[in-house]
C-alpha cells in the first residue's frame, strides 16, 4: 500500500501533464497523491496486522482525503475492496480479486455518469482479468503482474475511447494514476521495498513477501517499520509552520533559509507566497529551525512532531495510539507525499497562487478557510457551503447569504474532509453545497453522504453557475423547490472564462500556442490569441445572442483597469440593449470570468 | 341605505375620493418622523411625508391606532344600527388588528362587529376593502361580505419591487438574512405577502428592467390571459419605470380595469422610497 502510494507520489507530476485540457489546472496527480497520501497516513497512525483492520483504516483516511474527481473514485475503490476484506485476517489471491471487484462496483455505483476511457475502465478490465486470473494461479506476485499489465493495456486504450485523449495524445490521467499504484504494489512484492527514502532498512529478519504463498500487502507494511531501527531516524522532528511575513522583517531569501535548514534537517519543501512562506522539514535541531525562521516574520500553524517517538510507538501495536496525532504526522511517508505535492505544477513559482490556495495544504485542513459568517448560526433553516476562489468573489457569494465560502477551485481543490468540516460547522436543518467546480462535485457528493444532517450538492460548475443559483436560491421556501429552482438558474447561465493556455495545444479547432489567452465558452474553446482584450472580445461576442440583457464580468488577477475599461466601453457599443455590470472577483489564473444568463 | 358599514385602517392606502364615494370608515395609524407625530394619510398625505423622509435623518416610525380610536369609530356606526365589518392591516405586520378586536369587546354585547385581519398591506387589502364597500352599497348582508372578501383575499396575487430591503429589515419587518441580499449585485428584491401576512423574498431580480420582467411573467403564470383588475401603488420617485412597467403589463396582460394609486407614509415608511406595489385580481 506504501509502495503504491510512494510509486504515484514520485509520478504525480507526470499525471498531471496528462491533464487534456491547456488550462492551468493539470491537477490530476496531485488530487490522487493527496488522496493516497490521507489514506496511507491514517493507515500510518493506526496501523493493524489484520488485513480487514488495515483496509478500513485506510479506506477511511481515503474517503476523508478525497479531493478532486479522480480521488473520489480512487476512495470509492478501495472503499469496496476494504467491505470485501473486513474481518479477514489475511488476504490471498480469490480474495484480493473479489476484493478488487468489489471495489469496482462500488466505484461505478458512486459515479453518476460513469464514462469509460478513465479510471473507471482501468480499475474495471483490471479487475475482471484479475478474477480470471485467480483460477489459474494462486501465486500473488504473479497474479498482481497480470492483473497490472491488463490495467496498462486497459490504459492504452483509452485513447480510443474518449476522442478529447486521442486528439491530444495522451492516456487518460486518473487511469495512470491507478496504474502507477498497481505497479507500486508490484514492486514492493518484487522487491520488498516500499522506498520510504528518510529511513534505512536495518536488518532483514522478516521473509520477502514474495516467498509466502499467500501474502497480504497492507501488513507487510507494519513488518517493512518494524524492520527499520528507531534510531537510525536521523532528523527525528518532523516540522511544519507558516511565516507571515512582516513588513519590518528581513527580506526572505529562499536558498539562504533552505541552506540554514540543511545543516541540521532533510525533507525541506518552501513554499513561498506574497506574504506566506510555508515550511516544512525534518530537522535535528527544531529551536534553530524556528529561530531562523522567526528573523522573516511571525510564526503560526506550528506543528512539531517527534518521530523516534512516533516510530517506537509504533513498535509497540498493543499500546493504542493515545490521542488522534492528526493526518499530517505520519513521519517519513508524510515527507515523499508532501515532496511530491511541492514537485507538483499546483506549485509552480511562476504562477501568483492566491493566499487561500497555498494555505489549503492537505496538513492544515479546512480550518483556516472557513470563514463562518457569525450572524447566521442560530439554527437557521438553510445554510449554504460555496466553494469558490478570489476575496471578490467570496463577498459576492456573502452579500448573497452564503455561510461558508471554502477556497479552493483550479489547481486546489478541497477534499471531501474540508467540505465535510465546512458543513458541520453550521447548524442549519438542510445545507446546500455549491462546488463550482466541475472537479470538485464528486468530493461534495461524498461529504454529503457522511454529513449527518441532510446536505443537497448542487452540482455547479463555475463560479457564474453558482452566483446565479444563490441568486434564485429563497430561504422561506421548500428545499425541493429550491433545489429546482437554483438548478434550473444554474443551467441557464452561459459562463465565459479568459485564462492563459499552459502547452501548445489544438483544441475544438483552435490552434492554442503556451502563453496566450484562450477564450472558454462553457466546455468549449472559442478564442485564443496573444491579446486579452482581443480574446476577451471575442469571447463576448461567443455569450452573447439577440435576447441577451446583461453580462456580468469579474476580474482576476492579470486583468488591468485600463483593458477592463476598454472592454466595457467596446460592449456598450457593439450591444446598447445589454447590460454591463463589472466586480473585482479576485481569481487567480483567471483574468476575466464572464456570465451572460440566458 | 346600507345596512352594513365598512371600516379600515389608513394603511390599506384607499385615496380620499373614493374613501368618500363607497362611504368607507377609516381609522388612521400614526406615522412619527423628525420628532412629529401625524395623522396617517390624514395629516400627512404621501407626496409631503417622502418630501420629509428624502429630507430627515432618522428613520420614520408607525404606531398602530389606540383602542379607544376604533372603538369611538364602531361606536358610532353600530348606534346608527349598522353591522360593521372591519378589515384591518395583517396582524403579523402590526398590532391594529388587535387595537380593534379590544375595541370591539368594549362595545355593548348587542353591537355587532366583525373585525378581519386581511393577512395583507397597502391596496392588497385595500381591493378588499373596496370590494366590500361596493356589495355593502348594493345592499348585501354582512355574511356575503365577509364571504367575498375571504375568497378575494385568497385568490388575489401582489407583488412589491423594493429599492432596498434596508427598509423593511430596519423596521423588522423581513428576516434579517433577506437583508443582506442585494447589497452588492445591483438586485432587485420581488418580495410578496404569504397566506399568514408576512412578507417575504419571492424572487431577486437582477436591475429593474429584469424585475419588470419578470413580475409581467408571473403576472401571467397566475392569469393566464383571465380579464383582471390591476391596481399599482407608487411611491414618488417611480415615474419614469412606471410608465415603463405598466406599458409592458398592458401589452402582456388581460387588464380590463387600472388604476394607479399612492403607497402612504405607514407603508412608505416600512418599505422605503421607490417601492411599486402590484395588486391583481380576476375582474
Amino acid at each position: 500500500m506504501f509502495a503504491g502510494a510512494e510509486k504515484l507520489s514520485r509520478n504525480a507530476e507526470r499525471v498531471n501533464a496528462l491533464n487534456v485540457f491547456p488550462v492551468p489546472d493539470g491537477d490530476t496527480g496531485t488530487n490522487m497523491n493527496l488522496t493516497m497520501s490521507a489514506g496511507v497516513a491514517e493507515l500510518t497512525n493506526k496501523p493493524s496486522d489484520e488485513v480487514g483492520r488495515a483496509a478500513e483504516v485506510l479506506s477511511k483516511g481515503l474517503l476523508m482525503g478525497a479531493r478532486g474527481n479522480s480521488g473520489v473514485i480512487l476512495s470509492q475503490l478501495f472503499r469496496g475492496f476494504s467491505r470485501a476484506v473486513a474481518g479477514s485476517k489475511d488476504l490471498n489471491v480469490p480474495m484480493f480479486a473479489g476484493a478488487l471487484q468489489q471495489g469496482v462496483d462500488t466505484a461505478y455505483k458512486a459515479v453518476v455518469k460513469p464514462v469509460e476511457g478513465t479510471i473507471l475502465t482501468v480499475a474495471r478490465e483490471a479487475a475482471r482479468h484479475g478474477l480470471l486470473a485467480s483460477r489459474r494461479t494462486q501465486d500473488i506476485v504473479e497474479w498482481l503482474g497480470e492483473v497490472h499489465a491488463k490495467a496498462l493495456e486497459t490504459l492504452a486504450r483509452t485513447q480510443e475511447m474518449l476522442p478529447v485523449l486521442k486528439q491530444v495524445g495522451v492516456v487518460d490521467s486518473g487511469g495512470q494514476g491507478l496504474v502507477y499504484i498497481y505497479e507500486g504494489f508490484l514492486d514492493y512484492l518484487h522487491t520488498g521495498d516500499s522506498a520510504t527514502p528518510a529511513v534505512t532498512p536495518a536488518a532483514s529478519a522478516t521473509p520477502t513477501p514474495a516467498a509466502k504463498p499467500a501474502v497480504s500487502p497492507v501488513p507487510a507494511h507494519a513488518s517493512a517499520q518494524s524492520k527499520i531501527a528507531t534510531e537510525s531516524i536521523a532528523f527525528p522532528y518532523d516540522m511544519e509552520f507558516f511565516i507571515h511575513r512582516l513588513p519590518a522583517s528581513t527580506p526572505f531569501h529562499e536558498r539562504a533559509f533552505r541552506q540554514t535548514l540543511e545543516r541540521d534537517g532533510d525533507s525541506i519543501i518552501l513554499i513561498e507566497d506574497d506574504n506566506i512562506v510555508k515550511v516544512h522539514v525534518h530537522s535535528r535541531r527544531p529551536g534553530d529551525v524556528l529561530n531562523a525562521a522567526l528573523t522573516y516574520g511571525e510564526i503560526t500553524h506550528i506543528h512539531i512532531l517527534n518521530m523516534q517517538e512516533q516510530h517506537r510507538d509504533l513498535l509497540q501495536p498493543k499500546a493504542e495510539q493515545p490521542t488522534g496525532m492528526p493526518a499530517v504526522a505520519a513521519g517519513a511517508t508524510y515527507a515523499e507525499a508532501a515532496s511530491a505535492v511541492a514537485a507538483a505544477p499546483a506549485f509552480d513559482p511562476k504562477v501568483d497562487y492566491s493566499l487561500p490556495g497555498v494555505v489549503n495544504l492537505p496538513s492544515i485542513a479546512a480550518s483556516p478557510e472557513t470563514e463562518p459568517n457569525p450572524d447566521v448560526h442560530e439554527m437557521a433553516e438553510y445554510g449554504v457551503v460555496v466553494v469558490s476562489v478570489g476575496e471578490g468573489n467570496a463577498e459576492l457569494f456573502r452579500s448573497l447569504g452564503v455561510d461558508i465560502v471554502l477556497s479552493g477551485g483550479q489547481s486546489m481543490n478541497p477534499s471531501t474532509e474540508d467540505l465535510l468540516g465546512a458543513i458541520q460547522s453550521l447548524t442549519a436543518q438542510h445545507i446546500y453545497v455549491l462546488p463550482n467546480n466541475p472537479n470538485i462535485i464528486m468530493a461534495a457528493k461524498q461529504a454529503a453522504e457522511l454529513a449527518e444532517r441532510p446536505v443537497t450538492v448542487l452540482p455547479t460548475r463555475t463560479i457564474p453557475q453558482g452566483l446565479a443559483a444563490m441568486l434564485a436560491f429563497q430561504e422561506n421556501d421548500n428545499d425541493a423547490a429550491n433545489t429546482a429552482r437554483m438548478t434550473k438558474a444554474a443551467e441557464r447561465v452561459v459562463t465565459g472564462q479568459v485564462t492563459q493556455a499552459v502547452r501548445d495545444t489544438n483544441m475544438d479547432g483552435i490552434e492554442i500556442k503556451d502563453g496566450h489567452y484562450i477564450g472558454i465558452k462553457d466546455k468549449t474553446i472559442v478564442a485564443s490569441t496573444p491579446s486579452l482584450e482581443a480574446t476577451c472580445r471575442t469571447l463576448s461576442a461567443e455569450l452573447l445572442d439577440t435576447d441577451s440583457d446583461m453580462i456580468t464580468v469579474l476580474t482576476g488577477e492579470g486583468a488591468d483597469p485600463d483593458t477592463t475599461e476598454r472592454l466595457s466601453e467596446w460592449l456598450a457599443q457593439q450591444y446598447p440593449d445589454v447590460e454591463v455590470e463589472v466586480h473585482e472577483g479576485g481569481q487567480p489564473l483567471y483574468p476575466y470570468l464572464f456570465a451572460v444568463e440566458k | 341605505m346600507a345596512t352594513v358599514a365598512i371600516v379600515t385602517d389608513s394603511t390599506a392606502d384607499i385615496p380620499l375620493a373614493v374613501r368618500e364615494e363607497l362611504d368607507i370608515a377609516m381609522v388612521p395609524l400614526k406615522v412619527i418622523i423628525g420628532g412629529e407625530t401625524y395623522l396617517d394619510n390624514i395629516e400627512l398625505t404621501p407626496a409631503q411625508f417622502y418630501q420629509k423622509l428624502t429630507r430627515s435623518n432618522d428613520l420614520a416610525k408607525s404606531s398602530q391606532p389606540s383602542p379607544s380610536d376604533f372603538f369611538e369609530t364602531f361606536k358610532k356606526l353600530t348606534e346608527q344600527g349598522k353591522s360593521v365589518v372591519c378589515i384591518s392591516l395583517s396582524s403579523v405586520l402590526s398590532g391594529t388588528y388587535q387595537s380593534a378586536l379590544i375595541a370591539k369587546s368594549m362595545l355593548d354585547d348587542d353591537a355587532d362587529v366583525t373585525v378581519i385581519d386581511s393577512r395583507s398591506a397597502s391596496y392588497g387589502y385595500g381591493l378588499l376593502v373596496v370590494a366590500a364597500a361596493k356589495l355593502a352599497r348594493e345592499g348585501a348582508d354582512k355574511t356575503r361580505i365577509i364571504e367575498e372578501v375571504k375568497r378575494m383575499r385568497a385568490s388575489m396575487k401582489l407583488y412589491f419591487l423594493v429599492d432596498t430591503l434596508e427598509y423593511l429589515q430596519k423596521g423588522g419587518r423581513i428576516g434579517k438574512a433577506s437583508a443582506l441580499i442585494g447589497t452588492l449585485l445591483n438586485i432587485k428584491p420581488i418580495l410578496s405577502i404569504d397566506d399568514e401576512g408576512y412578507v417575504y423574498s419571492f424572487e431577486k431580480a437582477r436591475g429593474q428592467k429584469r424585475a419588470f420582467g419578470r413580475i409581467a411573467e408571473l403576472l401571467e403564470e397566475d392569469f393566464k390571459g383571465d380579464p383582471i383588475e390591476l391596481i399599482i401603488a407608487k411611491t414618488p420617485g417611480f415615474e419614469d419605470g412606471l410608465a415603463e412597467l405598466s406599458g409592458l403589463l398592458k401589452s402582456r396582460l388581460n387588464i380590463i380595469q387600472y388604476t394607479e394609486t399612492e403607497i402612504g407614509p405607514v407603508i412608505g415608511a416600512h418599505a422605503g422610497p421607490g417601492t411599486l406595489g402590484l395588486f391583481a385580481t380576476r375582474a
